[in-house]
This record gives structure tokens, C-alpha cells and sequence, in this order.
């Protein structure tokens, strides 16, 4: 992203959270105002290859988020709201402070239990339980995300986009449900979408068309959410000046299944995906049509009520119809556990005060498919088997 | 699962701005309101919540006793929503005088105290 081409976004914003920052002083705070932030640093060790800077076989400190989140309702059905993002994660993300997103909703029919809106402006995207909030610490089940579902390697392309969002909600005798039906144009010009999806960093630009994205959710009378979100990409690749690649066609599919069931303290989360991406009209790369998988079960046990044990396994092959990788071996001579991650993750959680939390995890990770293409460059470096660990603090306001 | 609870908390009464209309509300409106699914009262009022610090007693006793649900499970909920932009968070407020203060200064608002005794410029609903 370029710093011009959002600095009107940013000044909008920035005097939007002034205006409410000194109503928050006066101790006004008026419920039509609502300031609230965030900043968590990490520390990443690992064996064998590297996550977010140089953390093999020492310690990485390359791992900041911070956050200040504004919101104001000038009107009952008009709210106004954004983020502004610090983030720094290993080479894969060094652009520092960025606008998260900044957008208007106008919930135009509203009754007791019943809302339909609009919301337009440079939008967050719905796509499954966490990403619109994946940025904000206290809001995932661990220090990481499932990497499977949520991929960080292409975490530009789910964070937000310009675009409108239709939504609305009702709560129910059979529960709560709701739905989003937009139009956007997501971001794929940067390195690690490049990695993702065209195998390596490419001199030309891919430029994303319109997309389609859809969510159902339903929260259901006996504490168990069903949601469905549908995403359909495209995407056109402008080659550079020398490139090996021409003007190809990109285009992801993708129908997310997540159900989550709440127990008394025990939370159990499932997300399914098999996400289509094809690949057309690129010369040195062959057309191609890849069906990914990407799934992961977990359990959270609040077994205090500062403490969350999470125990998560997360799966994922970047083609369902060559899971070993054998294929992609024998056809590119690259090796094949870049074509798999299976990850046992266990994270222990303390909330040590309601606005500082101190968390730690285990991963043990078979396969590279979701290792960080900036950390890792050299392919034929990178190792089949590999832990990490990792610590995090965050304070919130 | 007793061990999430402090054990001394009293039951919370629930408090009202006496512009909101009737003497009773259901548990499952309840539960909506402070699950930020119900905003508006039923005259189309928009409803203004306040709550106590996530670890006040009063607040744990609310939250499992009146809502079904554990403080972290609300805060959960409340940071989804506030920090995509979908809704307002509660406004938090540090003890039950500043709640009684506020809720009484609100139109529209809702809250709860230790007692179930009514104050000047207070209503008490009854949880039905």
C-alpha cells in the first residue's frame, strides 16, 4: 500500500478519533463515542526454519501489533468506525502503520430484534469466525491463527477492501442469525500473495477485480454456530518489465463451513475450506486448476477464570489430489512437504488483569505448505519437520 | 462449575432509566441486549448498556446468574463486534455509585446493582 493513496482516508480518520479522543477526556463519554486499542509484542524461537524474522535456533522479537480502534454513531442508525494498524511480522510484513479499514454503516430498517444495513467505505471482510478481528490479540484462540484457514502468507487479501456490504440480523425463538452479501476489490499486489499463489516474489502486479463474498451465521438457542462464507476472487496479473510470466488470469474460490459448539467453560471450534484456485494465461507457468484443503479442529477449556488451555490441530494441503506432495516433487524437482502443514498446537492463556494477557504456545509442525515465502526464500533450505514456540504480552485500553 | 464464581457476589437486581417502558423483562431479551443483538426497546428507543470491570463480583453474579454466560464469554462477544465496527461495546463503568449515576442520567439506559432496591430517578425491572 502507498502512503498517498490512503492519506485522505487517514487525515478522515485521524480527525474522527481526535474529535472523539477529547470527548473521551471530558469524561463525556458519551455512548455515542468509543475509543479502544491495543499493542502486544511476541518472542518466536524455532528449529530448523524461521516464522516471522530470524527466530532458528534463537529468539525473534520481530512480532509488534498495536492497534486504536474509533468509533462514533453521529445518528441511531449511522455509525462510523475504524482502525489504525501498526504491524510488524518477520520480512513477511514490515509496512508498519497502515489504515486497517474505515467504514460507514447505515442501518437503514431497524427494529427491537430485527437490523438491516449498509456498510460502505474501505470494509472488513467477513470470512469465517476470527479474521475480521484477527489483528486484535485478545480476540483469537491463540497466539497465532490456524494458519490453514487464515493463512498470514495471504492475510492481505481477507483484511479488509474497498467495497459495500449488505447485512442484516434477527434474533429469534430458534436463535440468532445473520448474513452479509458484498461486493469488494481486495488487495493482492503484495510479496507474500505473490508467494501464495504464483510460487515466488514476480516483477509485474496483480491487480484484483470485483468480488463476490457471502456469509450465513446462525448462533442456535443451544450455544452452537453454524456459519457458511463464500468467497469468489479475481485477479489480473500485469507482467513487469523482464518477467518470465505474461498476463495471466487468477481466480480463488472459496466456501468456508465453520461450526462452533459452547459449553459451560469448554469451547470446541471446527473450520472446513477447499478453496479453488486456477491459474490461466501466465506462459511459464502451466494453467492449472488446484482444489486446496484447509481444516483444523480445536478446543478451548477456561479452566479458571484467568486460564484457557487450547489444544488445536490444523491441516492443510495446497493441492487435495496430491496431499504427499509426491506429485509436485517429481513434476518441479522442489521439495514435497512445501506442499503440506500438519500442526499440533497446544497455548496456554492468563488474563493477569482484564486489560493485560500473557500467552504462550507449542507448535509441531510437519511440512512447509503455510511457512513464510519472505522468511524462508530458499526452498530447497527449508526442512520437512519443524517446532516452534512462542510468547506473547498484550495490554488493551 | 462453581470455581469461576466468587462465591460471596449477591444476585443482581436489574436498573433501568425510568424512560424505558414496562416492569418486567424476559431472560432472553436480557441475554440479547448484552449480547449486543437487541438495541432497541420495544417503543424504538436504542438501548445504552453499561456494565461493571470484567472481574467485579457484581458483574460475574450478573453475567452467570442472569445471563447464562461467563464474563470472558460477553467480553468475546463485545470485542468481535466493537472491533469490526458491527456494534457499540458496553460502556464500562467502575463501581456500582457510577452505575446507579449513570443509568440514572441515560435515557434509554440499562444496568444492574448488588440490591434489589430502588433509588430516586431508578426503575427496577423484574426478570421474568
Amino acid at each position: 500500500m502507498t502512503a498517498s493513496r490512503f492519506s485522505g482516508w487517514n487525515k478522515l480518520l485521524l480527525s474522527g478519533l481526535l474529535v472523539a479522543s477529547s470527548a473521551w477526556a471530558d469524561h463525556l463519554a458519551d455512548s455515542r463515542y468509543h475509543i479502544q486499542g491495543f499493542a502486544a509484542q511476541g518472542l518466536i524461537g524455532s528449529t530448523n526454519n524461521q516464522f516471522f524474522g530470524d527466530s532458528r535456533d534463537t529468539v525473534s522479537a520481530d512480532f509488534t501489533e498495536a492497534g486504536l480502534h474509533g468509533s462514533w454513531q453521529p445518528l441511531d442508525a449511522l455509525r462510523l468506525s475504524g482502525q489504525i494498524l501498526y504491524r510488524r511480522a518477520g520480512e513477511s510484513d514490515q509496512d508498519g502503520v497502515r489504515l486497517d479499514y474505515v467504514q460507514a454503516d447505515w442501518q437503514f430498517y431497524q427494529t427491537e430484534v430485527t437490523r438491516l444495513g449498509l456498510k460502505l467505505g474501505k470494509v472488513k471482510l467477513p470470512y469465517g469466525l476470527y479474521n475480521e478481528t484477527r489483528d486484535v490479540p485478545f480476540t483469537r484462540p491463540g497466539i497465532l491463527l490456524p494458519q490453514s484457514v487464515y493463512v498470514d502468507n495471504s492475510r492481505d487479501l481477507l483484511l479488509a477492501a474497498p467495497g459495500v456490504f449488505l447485512h442484516g440480523a434477527s434474533a429469534q425463538k430458534y436463535g440468532a442469525t445473520d448474513f452479509m452479501l458484498g461486493w469488494v476489490r481486495p488487495d493482492f499486489d503484495s510479496e507474500s500473495v505473490d508467494y501464495s499463489f504464483l510460487g515466488n516474489v514476480r516483477p509485474g502486479r496483480l491487480k484484483g477485480k470485483g468480488t463476490l463474498g457471502a456469509r450465513l451465521r446462525w448462533d442456535t438457542p443451544t450455544d452452537t454456530t453454524l456459519m457458511l462464507t463464500y468467497a469468489d476472487a479475481k485477479a489480473d496479473y500485469t507482467p513487469g518489465s523482464i518477467d518470465a510470466l505474461a498476463a495471466g488470469t487468477m481466480q480463488f474460490r472459496n466456501l468456508l463451513a465453520t461450526v462452533q459448539q459452547r459449553f459451560d467453560t469448554v469451547t470446541l471450534t471446527a473450520e472446513y475450506g477447499e478453496p479453488r484456485l486456477d491459474l490461466r494465461g501466465f506462459g511459464a507457468l502451466p494453467d492449472t486448476h488446484r482444489v486446496i484443503q484447509a481444516a483444523y479442529l480445536q478446543g478451548e477449556w477456561r479452566f479458571h477464570p484467568a486460564w484457557e488451555l487450547m489444544l488445536r490441530h490444523d491441516l492443510f494441503h495446497r493441492d487435495k489430489h496430491d496431499k504427499s506432495g509426491r506429485r509436485f516433487e517429481a513434476a518441479t524437482g522442489l521439495p514435497a512437504h512445501g506442499m503440506f502443514a500438519r500442526d499440533w498446537t497446544l497455548g496456554l492463556r492468563w488474563d493477569a488483569t482484564p486489560s493485560l494477557m500473557l500467552r504462550a504456545e507449542y507448535h509441531r509442525v510437519n511440512g512447509t505448505g503455510w511457512l513464510p515465502g519472505p522468511d524462508n526464500p530458499d526452498f530447497l533450505s527449508r526442512e520437512q519437520r519443524w517446532n516452534m514456540w512462542l510468547l506473547q504480552a498484550a495490554y488493551r485500553f | 462449575m462453581t470455581i469461576l464464581l466468587s462465591p460471596l457476589a449477591a444476585a443482581a437486581g436489574i436498573i433501568v432509566h425510568p424512560s424505558v417502558e414496562g416492569r418486567s423483562i424476559s431472560i432472553v431479551s436480557l441475554r440479547n441486549i448484552y449480547t449486543l443483538r437487541q438495541t432497541l426497546w420495544p417503543n424504538h428507543q436504542p438501548i445504552v448498556i453499561f456494565v461493571l470491570p470484567d472481574d467485579h463480583p457484581v458483574h460475574e453474579a450478573f453475567a452467570k446468574e442472569k445471563l447464562g454466560l461467563y464474563p470472558y464469554r460477553l467480553r468475546q462477544t463485545w470485542d468481535r463486534l466493537s472491533f469490526s465496527g458491527m456494534a457499540s461495546a458496553p460502556i464500562e463503568v467502575k463501581d456500582e455509585n457510577e452505575m446507579q449515576a449513570r443509568v440514572r442520567a441515560t435515557p434509554g439506559a440499562i444496568g444492574y446493582t448488588s440490591k434489589d432496591t430502588g433509588h430516586d430517578g431508578i426503575k427496577i425491572l423484574r426478570l421474568e
